[in-house]
């Protein structure tokens, strides 16, 4: 250990370091706190206040277009729409394991991303997906016309009854 | 076999728990090298050249160079504006979208939904006001403190580079918003590009030979601002300008190193001197022994042959100051920031000029002359005074004042003088224009040449040249002649800029005072 | 000093405290101080008291006080009004104060807002996040929220303004009778009809403030308040304008001026458009003929008022021919008439009104003829009987003296200029016949201030045949003068300014 004691004038003599005073302390304490909440203030900005898209709601038409036991898809919102006795009900098309699009099969629907499968119903029955594919809000809008909310999610088994 | 093994496992596996106890101290003794706060000086040398960031520093630093009243942190400023103009510039760069359709939109999207989004914005603004502010300061101190001379003249030329860049990153980014003040102003301002052309047509020789036309449509990508204007100026200042000045600025301290750090008068050898508030024997070199590293260093240094006295450890000393400094330059644009919010006028509209269209506020002197000339004003006039910056330190060579404010003899009372000589010709030279008019409200058929070469700014320039050639001649001092041009052109540039700024109104006519404007 | 640094650590503790305190007051504003979060939270609390059922409690349990937008990108549409106003689609806010009560009306039922936006149809900042900034209109903002009588404006934008419930377009449809009542399409041209001493008007609902002078207009300083103020007294507005004021009640002015708001091309997708807009554009681009009388009051009335007198216009500085005046009837035939309705007489007032000009077709001016002279005949006309013959061209020297001496005063030196009607105009040169010319000076015009050259009452002053031929020899060489400096007479400076109520800049 170097001397600190020095009261040494020569140059040659070690100079006595001070220690950290409350001051020193105080501003860099002051100096860290203004920077990281600064940054934190920042870190908050990429987060996206309002998502910029559209509402994810979809005319599909009249239920009269709706033949019991049928079933349609709609491409672009990407969701099944099926009408059985009980009443209709849509099943959303995004697997649940990673997002991509299912396709549909004989027996339900198979993920060409992973190999997931799920029923027809959307519970998973081979693969990765870790639930099943989600049922979406049907309603009816003002004129009539059945209405998706593709970003309403309901319990599986809810059917809008005409 | 098997006892070597059984006597290695236990060992092994009782190290590898012992390692990961220590987990947290081995890796905390990874990062910080000391693993204390530094106790002697040796450590204190340590922890600055050990340190990436810390290492461009020098271990000792002047007492001169930390004094406030010498260098008023103008450098240390103008790199921490910078610094916060590159933290906000990538957080904008995360909404802005650099579309003619829409980054107008990204930008009120800024403005009024995304987090601190406002606050950013007008922090980035702010601070690049205080930025060209100092390093407009920057220079001048320098120049005042004959800070220039040699060893220093190539890091003066490397300063003027990065003042044209703190200039065109702020002439680049005022076209981002794509709101109108942006649309006119670039307009204006690639117009300026194009006024070579002013020459061209007078002569007649634009059909061949169009270097002003050339230039905008380097510029602009097109021959109007529009989608491939703002992309490139998108570029540029994103990218290509903060790179080139990232680089400059590099060479910059590392120049500022390399030259015996802050320019400052020699320290006495030998005898005593006071430091630190006591009287110390001073260090005096040998007559037998070099100091020099003379066989690695090519030139002059001023640390050879100087002993450590008026020094202090840049740990702490001097990363105290920068540390403080940087601070108060944050403060300063978190106050701005958070008080008055960065200007959006309504969306680029090509069909409604911007009435006045002025330029940031930096520009408003050059506005003001290109109100006369725009190749005159807007090129010839900015090239005749930065390569007359450039030029000082190799026309001005005479050693002495370096590092003290006017430090040569009688240079005080020279840039007083100059200062009044300044401020009375261009006063009376704007006067005189708004009262009279010029050439062309006299004999509205003369030629654009006349125009172009005789005009109040070019006057103003002969005047400013004509008053520094008499200095010469009158202190016989090269030194004093350069005060005198330096002077002026800084009192001429602020007066310009505080006329434009105030004093011009739609139209461009001459009003005293902004509230005085028509209603539009 | 022991330590020289110590100052830089107060600057430092000093300044990083300062900056910590700017850091807390911003976060505060930013997440706490915003208008919306206050009405959010208020409209949360009116959520709660009317959640009396399952679906109300599940509303008010599911309502997040955050920033809530609309998104249209068809229609370049990002709306932030629902910030605020987050009842507006919510039925059981009728009770409810301003920002929290639900849209008026039925009109969300056709127009739902997440399909439309909210500006599409009010204006305003939808951008912005306070009421201030989203009106826009002391700010930085091309179209400021519109008051919300000329809100039906807009319906233009995709609606067939004829084929709307008349009273959800009332004001839009008495401008649009008031328009054409006040003739004020000679001079303002309208899809492709119209006059040209005043601005085109197709696009005048786009026009931003600062397109117009703003300089006599009393804030706000709006479009709307402009142009409300101008139909109150267009000279008090625009200096130098030509245009007359219109004289209309405080309601007449509302109505044109919801009106012109209406003109404006807007680039709407075509698949919001009602299909009568795609008829009407049609019907646009290929008009009914109308008849002449229609015709006459919408696209001459202004100047000529009904036409049997010769007006004197003061703003103009000069006579109105009376162009239905019995004596023009009498003299003219119909092919001098045709001509001076197609061609106009440029450098004056009066403009062109042919296809390619005025916009009339031939239909059309056919028609305006046939109201103009309705005793109609594609013949050279009898002139009046006492004094049958035309005399031969004479002594033009003489003729000019005679023209200085009885003719100049109103016609102008050089027959342009004057305060009558230019006859040195090559237009009236190329249609006006010998005897047309002849037959004008004997008789005079009735009704105008042109006096019969032949006058029954004895001791008035009368032309001889001989002094009939030099004028005409005058006359007629009035039109050579003219042809080579046509087009550029004082009277189109004079009428610049009129043309011009964008702002000078």
């Amino acid at each position: 250990m170097p001397d600190v004691t020095g009261k040494n004038p020569s140059r040659l003599e070690p100079i006595e370091i001070p220690r950290r005073s409350f001051l020193s302390i105080a501003a860099l304490g002051s100096f860290f706190t203004a920077i990281g909440m600064a940054l934190a203030g920042a870190a908050r900005l990429p987060g996206p206040a309002v998502l910029p898209g559209p509402v994810r709601r979809f005319k599909i038409g009249f239920p009269e277009e709706f033949t019991v036991g049928s079933e349609a898809r709609f491409e672009e919102a990407n969701f099944f729409v099926f009408r059985d006795s009980e009443g209709i009900y849509a099943i959303s098309g995004v697997c649940t394991h990673l997002g991509c699009s299912v396709a549909r099969l004989p027996e339900g629907y198979a993920c060409p991303c992973h190999g997931s499968r799920f029923e027809s119903k959307g519970e998973v029955t081979r693969g990765p997906a870790p639930r099943a594919l989600p049922w979406l809000e049907v309603g009816r809008a003002a004129d009539g016309q059945l209405v998706v909310y593709a970003d309403s999610e309901v319990a599986k088994g809810t059917r809008f009854r005409v | 076999m098997a006892p070597a093994d059984q006597s290695v496992a236990p060992s092994a596996s009782r190290e590898f728990l012992a390692n990961l106890r220590h987990l947290p101290r081995t890796v905390k003794d990874a990062w910080f090298r000391l693993g204390h706060s530094p106790v002697s000086e040796r450590e204190e040398s340590q922890a600055t050249f050990h340190n990436l960031f810390l290492h461009i520093h020098s271990v000792r630093v002047h007492v001169r160079s930390l004094a406030p009243r010498l260098t008023m942190g103008l450098g240390i400023i103008s790199v921490s504006s910078f610094i916060i103009l590159c933290i906000s510039g990538v957080l904008l760069m995360v909404y802005y979208k650099p579309s003619t359709t829409l980054a107008y939109d990204s930008i009120k999207d800024l403005h009024y939904v995304v987090f601190t989004g406002r606050f950013i914005r007008n922090i980035h603004r702010w601070s690049a006001h205080v930025m060209v502010a100092a390093v407009f300061l920057h220079m001048a101190r320098v120049f005042y403190t004959a800070s220039y001379k040699k060893p220093r003249e190539f890091n003066w030329l490397v300063g003027l580079g990065l003042l044209v860049l703190t200039l065109a990153l702020s002439f680049t980014g005022y076209l981002l918003p794509y709101d109108q003040l942006a649309y006119w102003a670039i307009t204006i301002g690639s117009n300026i590009a194009n006024s070579p052309r002013e020459l061209t047509d007078a002569v007649g020789v634009t059909p061949w030979f169009n270097p002003g036309g050339s230039q905008r449509r380097l510029l602009l990508g097109a021959d109007y601002v529009g989608e491939d204007a703002l992309i490139r100026f998108y570029v540029l200042h994103v990218f290509i300008l903060p790179t080139i000045l990232i680089t400059l600025l590099g060479v910059h301290f590392w120049r500022v190193r390399k030259d015996g750090g802050l320019a400052r008068p020699e320290d006495p050898m030998g005898g005593t001197a006071e430091w630190g508030g006591k009287l110390h024997k001073v260090f005096e070199p040998l007559k037998t022994k070099t100091y020099g590293l003379m066989a690695v260093v090519k030139g002059r240094r001023a640390t050879v042959n100087r002993g450590p006295e008026n020094t202090l450890m840049s740990w702490p000393h001097l990363f105290w100051a920068e540390l403080a400094v940087f601070m108060l330059t944050v403060a300063i644009v978190l106050i701005l920031a958070f008080h008055f919010d960065a200007p959006l006028k309504e969306l680029a509209n090509p069909l409604v000029p911007e009435n006045p269209a002025k330029a940031p506020w930096y520009f408003l002197g050059l506005q003001e002359l290109v109100s006369y000339s725009a190749f005159m004003g807007g090129l010839i006039i900015p090239m005749i005074a930065w390569i007359g910056l450039a030029l000082i330190p190799f026309l001005d060579q005479q050693p002495g004042g370096e590092g003290v404010w006017f430090g040569s003899k009688g240079e005080k009372l020279v840039a007083l003088q100059s200062f009044f000589f300044g401020l009375v010709a261009v006063v009376g030279l704007l006067a005189f224009t708004v009262n009279f008019g010029w050439l062309r409200s006299w004999f509205p058929s003369i030629h654009q040449l006349w125009i172009i070469f005789i005009n109040p700014g070019s006057i103003l320039v002969l005047l400013y040249m004509a008053w520094s050639l008499w200095v010469l001649k009158r202190r016989n001092s090269i030194r004093h002649a350069a005060v005198a041009l330096f002077t002026c052109f800084l009192v001429g540039f602020s007066v310009l800029t505080y006329f434009a700024t105030v004093h011009r109104g739609p139209n461009w006519i001459f009003y005293w005072w902004p509230s005085q404007w028509p209603m539009h | 000093m022991n330590d020289p640094s110590r100052k830089y650590r107060w600057l430092l503790l000093g300044m990083s405290l300062l900056t910590i305190g700017y850091l807390i007051a911003a976060a505060v504003r930013e997440n706490f101080l915003g208008e919306w979060y206050r009405v959010q939270q208020e409209f949360r609390t009116i959520l709660e008291a009317k959640a009396t059922d399952e679906r109300g409690k599940a509303i008010a349990r599911d309502f997040r006080i955050e920033l809530k937008q609309v998104s249209v990108p068809r229609l370049k549409v990002v709306d932030r009004c629902v910030s605020c106003h987050n009842g507006i689609d919510d039925p059981r806010m009728t009770t409810v104060p301003a920002p929290h009560a639900v849209h008026p009306g039925e009109i969300l039922k056709y127009h739902p807002v997440d399909r439309f936006g909210c500006t599409i149809c009010h204006q305003g900042q939808g951008a912005a996040t306070s009421l201030h900034d989203a009106m826009g209109v002391d700010v930085a903002w091309d179209y400021p929220l519109l008051d919300r009588n000329l809100t039906e404006a807009s319906c233009l934008a995709c609606h067939d303004v004829e084929k709307l419930p008349q009273q959800q377009v009332a004001l839009v449809l008495e401008g649009k009778k008031l328009y054409q009542e006040k003739s004020c399409g000679a001079c303002h041209r309208l899809n492709g009809r119209g006059g040209t001493l005043g601005p085109a008007l197709d696009n005048e609902g786009a026009k931003t403030k600062h397109q117009l002078i703003l300089t006599n207009l009393a804030p706000p300083h709006t479009t709307w308040n402009w142009h409300q103020a101008h139909f109150r007294d267009p000279g008090g507005i625009v200096p130098g304008s030509q245009m007359k004021n219109p004289g209309l009640s405080a309601q007449q002015i509302l109505a044109l001026t919801v009106f012109m708001l209406a003109q404006r091309l807007r680039d709407v997708p075509e698949s919001y458009l009602a299909p009568d807009k795609l008829e009407e554009k049609v019907r646009r681009l290929h008009p009914q003929p109308e008849n002449g009388e229609q015709v006459y009051h919408q696209y001459c009335f202004a100047c000529h008022d009904e036409g049997s007198y010769g007006r004197w216009d003061k703003t103009f500085n000069r006579f109105i021919p009376a162009i239905r005046g019995t004596s023009l009837q009498a003299t003219a035939t119909r092919a001098y008439l045709e001509v001076q309705v197609a061609q106009g007489r440029p450098g004056t007032q009066m403009p062109a009104w042919g296809k390619q000009a005025g916009g009339l077709q031939q239909a059309e001016i056919e028609s305006l003829l046939n109201y103009l002279q309705p005793s109609n005949g594609n013949r050279p006309l009898k002139l009046v009987s006492h004094a049958p013959q035309v005399p031969p061209r004479g002594d033009s020297n003489r003729g000019a003296a005679l023209f200085i001496a009885y003719c100049a005063g109103c016609h102008g030196i050089a027959g342009l200029h004057g305060i009558a009607p230019e006859i040195g105009n090559s237009v009236f040169q190329q249609a006006a016949s010998d005897e047309f010319i002849v037959a004008t000076i004997r008789n005079g015009r009735k009704g105008t201030a042109m006096p019969s050259f032949q006058p029954q009452v004895p001791g008035a002053l009368a032309f001889s045949d001989t002094d009939l031929g030099d004028l005409l020899a005058f006359v007629r060489e009035l039109g050579r003068h003219q042809t080579g400096t046509s087009g550029a007479p004082s009277q189109s400076s004079q009428s610049t300014p009129s043309r011009s109520n964008e702002a000078p800049r």
